[in-house]
């Protein structure tokens, strides 16, 4: 029943919508690339047409255009490592003309939901963030990511990497990720705050566990957390847990040499207890999420953070600047080596195995990871960094807070990974539900002990 | 039945498009999460059929589970509780206020609010006194001391802490809607009732509430299909914790699919959500099928 000027109203705003997107693909064309279509030969051609006029590559052989999918989680315009992001992707553009890179910048957790829903449809980016070892496992297994055994060796990246970081994204021999990050877990303390309250720096858990009530009669808020992302509770904790056990504590338990109802286990849960109750953490610690409880510290409202080292780029901006010190995670009860720290492998860079421009992405990753150590030192972001980095620190502007943090990675004999990153996820949530609960409610240690054992075994 | 006077086929031709779009986006998704439902699955990998063992784990199992159903059959109670009260405030409005509109407007600003400003608004009313939470302080200063708490991480007060912020943000979006169907009603008929000597809250008994009881409906419907939904408010202010303390049935839904990986256990959970939905909406509906017989 379509009469027939209503077909030609509807081919003419066919047409219509089609020149706007025409007119719109040809605004993008100062980088000379298709934006969307890889493929698509039609879009394609149409796209280059439209273009040739303006900016048609001088001489070179006109190679195909390539669009590569970056996603990554440097969204924060603010944050330098932002910046450096696009710095290398425009220096890499500028040299290859026929490679667009597209970035999706994203939150972490955001970035976390939508890799997990890419993968759920097999569509994972070209290039993705993820986390070390157990994190990253389910994807290696499920054959999304491809091998980059090759492209590491180009160029000599592999040896601009610290000596055994790789090993935390490799399986079976196939390396998969490269990380940007290596990081340990320290306590971060505000000098000023130390001062009024007229404490030491504590060398000991139990003078640590002293000193929390010292402040907290000086009215001094002793500690700042932000326990409502509950991997930060659970990192503290397993520092503590480090401390009574010893290293590999959870690959005993997976490999059933261990169970979490260990002597160890138990007393490291009394000992985070008595840190709790002696009212380390700030009132409603549970409602603050990371960056909430990140402020205190930053606003010199609390006198210390344990976090991990990459909280110094941070801190180094905030108002506390140039008070703050760093010490190791003291020894519990005794136990413990205060050189064994909390390892934290950082995000790592992986390759969609289904990238329709593998090589091409390939060689970008590489050239990206080559200079990401350079371009990070410049922007002052390169404390705790996976790869070596050339330069003098103190010259180049760095505090003494960064000196200090950069001293103690020299003194690391090793630890453990945090619980996340070291347990399937379903033991995992149960752990850090647990230890969250500690912070609202004193619970037998034993009882702790015996949910997580039965998180573990339900989740096998 | 052709009082429309257009062919079956026009209208089908009207109906199609959204018909697709609701079977794409609503039917299909429910039929495809079903059937994930059981699945052993992680969301990635490969996945195993396990036919019920989902819902067997689900249904006597977890321990996360029942109380976070009732949790949310509270949450459902309280907000249908309401509605009563938000067609109170509209009858008050409605027979005292000269211009209505301005204090109907005032009253749904928190609805058009997104949950997010919402959920931070008030996490910073409940915080601690020291951290500058205005409730505590105002307690304090007015000599309550005894009366402060961590709102939002007491765990046997902190759902009611959050029940309470729904409650605020939607009295304005209930009081609203019944204000409107106040509206509709004819006024000849409060007339003739004065003249028999019905007037004020005896009116309302007699003549306000049978004669609104469609839109009540419409109300108790939202009110009760939406919290069964609630999941952003719970997860700005307090993500289900402390301890599962706040956790209702979306919540822990998510946390299973997307935190602990196990999308086919998330899906069974999912399955159970839509189930109690459309049961709930029969029997209400149901409910108010008798109710309006009875009195019209």
């Amino acid at each position: 029943m379509i009469k027939q000027s209503n077909l030609i109203k509807l081919v003419l705003a066919g047409v219509l919508a089609a020149s706007l997107t025409a007119c719109g693909s040809g605004n993008n064309g100062g980088n000379n690339a298709n934006s969307g279509g890889e493929t698509d030969a039609g879009k394609n051609n149409a796209a280059t047409t439209n273009n040739g006029g303006t900016n048609a590559p001088a001489e070179e052989p006109k190679k195909e255009n390539v669009t590569i999918t970056f996603q990554n989680i440097y969204p924060d315009p603010t944050d330098p490592k932002n910046g450096m992001l696009k710095k290398i992707v425009a220096d890499y553009e500028k040299a290859n003309p026929h490679v667009k890179i597209e970035l999706d910048s994203l939150n972490t957790d955001q970035q976390k939901l939508k890799l997990k829903t890419q993968a759920a449809s097999k569509e994972v980016p070209d290039i993705t963030i993820v986390n070390p070892a157990a994190q990253m496992q389910p994807f290696v297994e499920a054959n999304l990511f491809a091998p980059l055994n090759d492209m590491v060796e180009q160029n000599g990246l592999k040896d601009t990497f610290q000596e055994g970081i790789l090993d935390w994204y490799t399986f079976d021999n196939n390396l998969y990720a490269l990380p940007d990050g290596n990081n340990i877990g320290l306590v971060y303390y505000n000098k000023e705050l130390f001062e009024q309250g007229g404490v030491k720096v504590p060398t000991t858990f139990e003078e640590m566990v002293d000193v929390v009530k010292a402040l907290k009669a000086k009215g001094i808020q002793p500690m700042a957390i932000g326990e409502k992302d509950s991997w930060t509770g659970s990192f503290l904790f397993m520092n503590v847990l480090l401390r009574t056990n010893g290293p590999g504590f959870l690959k005993d338990v997976a490999a059933g040499t261990k169970t979490f109802e260990d002597p160890a286990f138990v007393e490291a849960v009394e000992a985070f207890q008595n840190l709790v109750q002696a009212g380390a953490f700030q009132e409603g610690a549970t409602s603050f999420d990371y960056n909430a409880g990140e402020n205190l510290f930053k606003t010199g409202k609390a006198a210390m953070y344990y976090m991990g080292s990459w909280a110094t780029g941070g801190i180094e901006t905030s108002s506390v600047n140039g008070k703050v010190g760093v010490f190791k995670f003291p020894t519990v009860g005794g136990k413990g080596n205060p050189n064994e720290f909390m390892l934290a492998p950082g995000s790592a860079f992986a390759i969609s195995a289904n990238s329709k421009h593998l090589q091409e992405t390939k060689d970008f990753l590489n050239y990206f990871m080559l200079n990401f150590p350079k371009e990070a030192f410049a922007v002052k972001g390169a404390v705790g960094l996976a790869q070596k980095v050339e330069g003098d620190f103190k010259a180049a502007g760095y505090s003494d807070m960064a000196m200090e943090v950069l001293g103690l990675f020299k003194e690391v004999q090793g630890g453990d990974l945090s619980f996340d990153n070291t347990m399937n996820p379903g033991t995992s949530q149960g752990h850090l539900t647990s230890i969250q609960n500690l912070f609202v409610q004193k619970k037998d240690s034993a009882e702790v002990a015996k949910e997580h054992q039965a998180a573990f075994e339900s989740n096998k | 039945m052709n009082v429309l006077r257009v062919s079956k086929w026009t209208i089908a031709a009207f109906v199609l498009p959204c018909l697709i779009v609701y079977v794409g986006l609503v039917f299909i998704p429910v039929l495809v999460s079903m059937y994930s439902g059981l699945l052993d699955w992680n969301g990635i990998g490969t996945s195993k059929f396990v036919g019920l063992d989902n819902f067997k784990t689900l249904l006597f199992d977890d321990p996360v589970f029942w109380p976070s159903v009732r949790r949310t059959l509270m949450f459902a109670v309280f907000s249908m509780a309401e509605i009563p009260v938000a067609l109170f405030v509209a009858i008050l409005l409605n027979r005292f206020v000269k211009k209505p509109n301005f204090f109907v407007s005032a009253y749904f600003m928190p609805v058009i609010l997104s949950v997010v400003i919402i959920g931070q608004l008030w996490k910073t009313i409940y915080n601690p006194a020291a951290m500058g939470g205005m409730l505590n302080q105002v307690l304090e200063q007015i000599g309550l001391s005894s009366w402060t708490h961590s709102w939002l991480t007491e765990p046997n007060i902190a759902m009611y802490s959050l029940y309470f912020v729904a409650l605020w943000q939607y009295l304005g979006y209930h009081t609203l809607i019944q204000f409107t169907g106040i509206q509709n009603i004819s006024a000849d008929i409060y007339e003739a009732a004065k003249i028999d000597g019905a007037e004020g809250l005896k009116a309302d008994w007699y003549i306000t509430f049978p004669m609104n009881i469609p839109i009540f409906k419409i109300s108790i419907v939202l009110a009760f299909i939406g919290s069964l939904q609630a999941f952003d408010m719970v997860m700005v202010m307090t993500a289900g914790g402390p301890a599962h303390a706040t956790d209702v049935i979306s919540t822990h839904m998510y946390n299973m699919s997307f935190l602990s990986m196990k999308y086919g256990y998330g899906s069974s959970i999912a399955t159970f959500l839509v189930a109690l939905c459309l049961l709930a909406t029969v029997v209400i509906n149901f409910i108010f099928n008798r109710l309006e017989r009875k009195y019209t």
